[in-house]
């Protein structure tokens, strides 16, 4: 009798503790409607505006105010400056600022400030300072005008003060490293130290006199996670609100699940950049039949299927669908025609291919894709051999070491033309052994030259040399999916993976 | 006894010393680039140099580590190179929830594996035979499997607890209970398996003992002489298996932290330990080795107070 006593109350006790733990599980942890909590797999590196990436750009929005600010559709609208004009040699670039804002410390916002941070972004030496290396100097005519004098005109010059360069500091806090965790700017929320975990989550609470309209969320939590399994998970249990999600699996599960709302956007594409056109490291790189010939050598449409389950469109160019350089003809140049590219290669003096070394990161391309490239290309005669690098090694190698001729990544496809010409086409970055030709400097000096809205042509013009001289082996677009636990509505924003944080509102 | 743990401190600190130059030699070899790493891409070379200066990569391996070392001797374990984060902070906000798990499924596998060991090896038969069954069964399941089972039924489907996520016990108990019980209860599935077999088998070899059949000659109560004596000696060999498990959660909980969206230090070794972030993984090797001591030392003693012969080894 007593034993049964004690299964019953060993018993009850388990109910209770049961009824204790989902009980609770309802209020504690689901945000309420006031909170908007994104979940995320890129890790901000600091809150320090001069290390800022596009890719952490919604934790920069909550501290800090851009000049320009940039519309879901890529239209510039006033943000802290609310005029801005060119002059005729576009060299100088001329914004009238906002008078009516004051960083934390109750400093004005004004124009010396804009000069303290836009000069300290180009020499601070963060991973973006390169896109300010055309501005000579930052003239402050008074407190709420300053003109931006440029080395040469710069058709991007505006995004790139929507984007981390116009991103505005208390210039008080330069000086020290304070700002990478303590970010002092004019934002409309400010960072609970308290409650963020760097490196896990970080919780932005609303400021209570921002100068601007107030976002709709009085809490925004940004917390890190290094797989998408438990983002969707967390999505459908309401602990997550909004995500973006990249795998093609992880698609799936989101859209089967009837209370995630998701929305599609076809971003990144993904294809093979070739740096050696001019034949230093493989001689059959140089000759454009060569490089012609592996772009009839990739079955796009196949690897789109296997890898990316048929999401996404194939493309062969290097420009998105909303660029003014877009061409929708060039998305299908090079049909998959492994005979053409045996010929095109026979025509060129290969006719029995060639070898080449390409570096292989596993977080861009996963085993099937390695396969699937290595066989199309031996299929023609061409032999790939890749060297898988790891993820602290692999950027020295290819850019510092200029080790490989060539190398498959995911690259964004910004509205803005002038940002991907400066990425990929310009000597630099993504050119890495500075390979030009006529059409490319006739053209380039055009657009760069040709007052906004009037580039379109020789924009057009270059894309479609690049394609012919196959300078990229793009192979498609990718389908990323934006996905929300119903509570909020998502806007995608043009030309960026990660919307910005004024994307988000509660759903009606 | 105080000695015994004065010379296992000494030994311990020596030990810390050693796998300290040894770990910062071994971490420099690869020598990445970490300013390439920090800018990209897109950086002037320049820049890069500059940036890996700044950090001291220029310097020698030896006067680095000896600015490491002098550094951590005033606790200051330094900054990460990747997020700007102060280390013993990044492990103080993380180790919680790692621990949280350990202790956790170090006293469900106790408890469990006692009871099912010691019933099996008692009582054998029919029970003992399931117990067995529920081991091996328990053992072949792979644990990833057993996660998603556990988080897909009891967090996706029914909502009894959450399926991602973790509340700071200083925050809410239940929420902490809340949101450790999944986690839990996936990586205790092996580990009961595992240990429930082992206290049967100790259970079973000290029953033959011949002075667990004089005990029970002289009339001793079946329960007196299980409880008193025989799980006293059979507990030995289990606890020195817990004892492992404990530790080897440290770094091994790594799957339940990804799957669970828990920031543990398992995940934390994962995402720093691929971006070869120096100061980071030097902290985490710095607490690992002094878990590793501190447990070793803790399941010493325990034995030693259970079973007095073992103390003189």
């Amino acid at each position: 009798m007593q034993r049964k006593s004690r299964v019953n109350a060993g018993v009850a006790a388990a109910g209770a503790v049961a009824l204790m733990l989902t009980g609770c599980t309802g209020s504690g942890d689901t945000p309420d409607s006031s909170t908007l909590a994104i979940a995320t797999m890129t890790l901000p590196q600091s809150l320090d505006p001069a290390e800022a990436m596009g890719s952490a750009l919604p934790h920069f929005q909550a501290v800090y105010d851009t000049l320009v600010k940039r519309e879901p559709d890529g239209a510039y609208a006033p943000m802290l400056a609310t005029e801005w004009s060119y002059d005729d040699t576009l060299t100088e670039l001329s914004l009238t600022l906002r008078d009516d804002v004051l960083f934390d410390d109750g400093n004005p916002f004004d124009g010396a400030a804009v000069k303290a941070n836009l000069e300290r972004f180009r020499d601070a030496g963060g991973g973006q300072a390169q896109t300010m290396a055309d501005l000579e100097e930052v003239e402050v005519v008074d407190a709420t005008h300053v003109v931006l004098h440029l080395k040469q005109p710069n058709p991007a010059m505006l995004y790139y003060l929507s984007d981390a360069a116009g991103l505005m500091a208390n210039p008080a806090s330069f000086g020290d490293d304070s700002l990478s965790t303590d970010p002092a700017g004019t934002g409309p929320y400010e960072l609970d130290a308290d409650r963020t975990a760097v490196g896990t989550t970080w919780v932005y609470t609303r400021t209570d006199d921002y100068w601007g309209e107030d976002l709709p969320y009085d809490e925004v939590s940004i917390s890190v996670f290094d797989n998408e399994t438990a983002i969707v998970n967390g999505l459908r249990t309401g602990q997550v609100n909004v995500s973006l999600i990249q795998t093609v699996d992880q698609q799936k599960v989101a859209e089967s699940e009837p209370d995630l709302v998701t929305t599609p956007q076809l971003i990144d594409y993904q294809g093979l950049i070739l740096f050696d056109r001019d034949g230093a490291m493989v001689p059959a790189l140089g000759e454009p039949e060569v490089r012609q010939a592996i772009n009839h050598a990739i079955d796009r449409e196949t690897m789109l299927e296997q890898l990316r389950g048929g999401q996404g469109e194939i493309t062969d160019q290097i420009f998105g669908t909303e660029s003014e350089a877009y061409d929708p003809e060039l998305d299908t140049y090079y049909e998959y025609d492994p005979e053409r590219a045996r010929e095109l290669l026979a025509e060129a003096g290969y006719p029995d291919g060639f070898e080449m070394n390409l570096p292989r990161m596993q977080a861009i391309s996963s085993d099937a894709m390695a396969t699937s490239i290595r066989s199309d290309l031996e299929d023609v005669g061409i032999e790939l051999t890749w060297d898988t690098l790891d993820q602290a090694n692999a950027l020295s190698s290819i850019f510092t070491d200029r080790a490989y001729p060539g190398m498959v990544m995911n690259n964004a496809q910004p509205a803005e033309e002038w940002v991907t010409i400066v990425e990929l086409v310009l000597p630099g970055t993504f050119n890495l052994l500075g390979t030009t030709d006529d059409t490319v400097e006739e053209t380039v000096a055009e657009i760069r030259t040709s007052p906004e809205g009037e580039g379109v042509e020789a924009a057009q013009r270059l894309n479609r040399h690049l394609v012919e001289e196959a300078w990229f082996v793009p192979f498609y677009r990718m389908r990323y999916l934006h996905a929300s636990d119903g509570t909020v509505d998502i806007q995608p924003q043009s030309g960026m993976a990660v919307p910005s944080l004024y994307n988000y509102t509660p759903a009606e | 006894m105080t000695s015994f743990i004065l010379r296992r401190a000494a030994s311990g600190l020596l030990l810390l010393l050693v796998i300290s130059a040894l770990s910062y030699v071994l971490l420099s070899i690869p020598n990445a680039d970490v300013g390439r790493q920090l800018l990209g891409p897109h950086a002037a070379q320049e820049l890069v140099d500059a940036r890996n200066s700044a950090l001291g990569l220029d310097q020698p391996v030896a006067v680095r580590y000896l600015d490491w070392l002098s550094s951590a001797l005033r606790g200051d374990l330094g900054t990460s190179w990747f997020t700007n984060a102060d280390v013993a902070q990044a492990m103080g906000n993380r180790l919680p929830v790692t621990l949280s798990l350990m202790v956790g499924v170090t006293v469900v596998t106790a408890v469990a594996s006692f009871v099912l060991g010691a019933w099996a090896g008692v009582r054998r038969g029919a029970v003992d035979r399931a117990v067995q069954v529920i081991g091996v069964v328990g053992y072949a399941l792979p644990g990833f499997l057993v996660m998603l089972v556990i988080v897909l039924v009891f967090g996706v489907q029914l909502r009894w607890f959450p399926a991602i996520g973790y509340v700071p016990l200083s925050e809410s108990f239940s929420g902490w209970l809340s949101t450790v019980t999944l986690p839990i209860l996936s990586l205790s599935v092996a580990a009961i398996a595992g240990v429930s077999q082992q206290v049967r088998s100790s259970i079973i070899e000290v029953m033959g003992r011949d002075y667990v059949r004089t005990l029970r000659a002289r009339g001793l109560p079946a329960s007196r002489v299980v409880f008193r004596h025989v799980l006293r000696n059979a507990a030995t060999p289990a606890l020195t298996v817990l004892g492992m498990q404990f530790v080897g959660l440290l770094g091994g909980a790594v799957l339940v932290e990804q799957i669970f969206g828990l920031p543990g230090i398992g995940a934390m070794t994962v995402q720093y330990t691929t971006r070869g972030d120096v100061p980071v993984i030097m902290g985490l090797v710095m607490m690992t080795v002094v878990v590793v001591i501190v447990i070793n030392l803790f399941v010493d003693i325990l034995v030693g107070w259970l079973n007095p012969k073992a103390r003189t080894s």
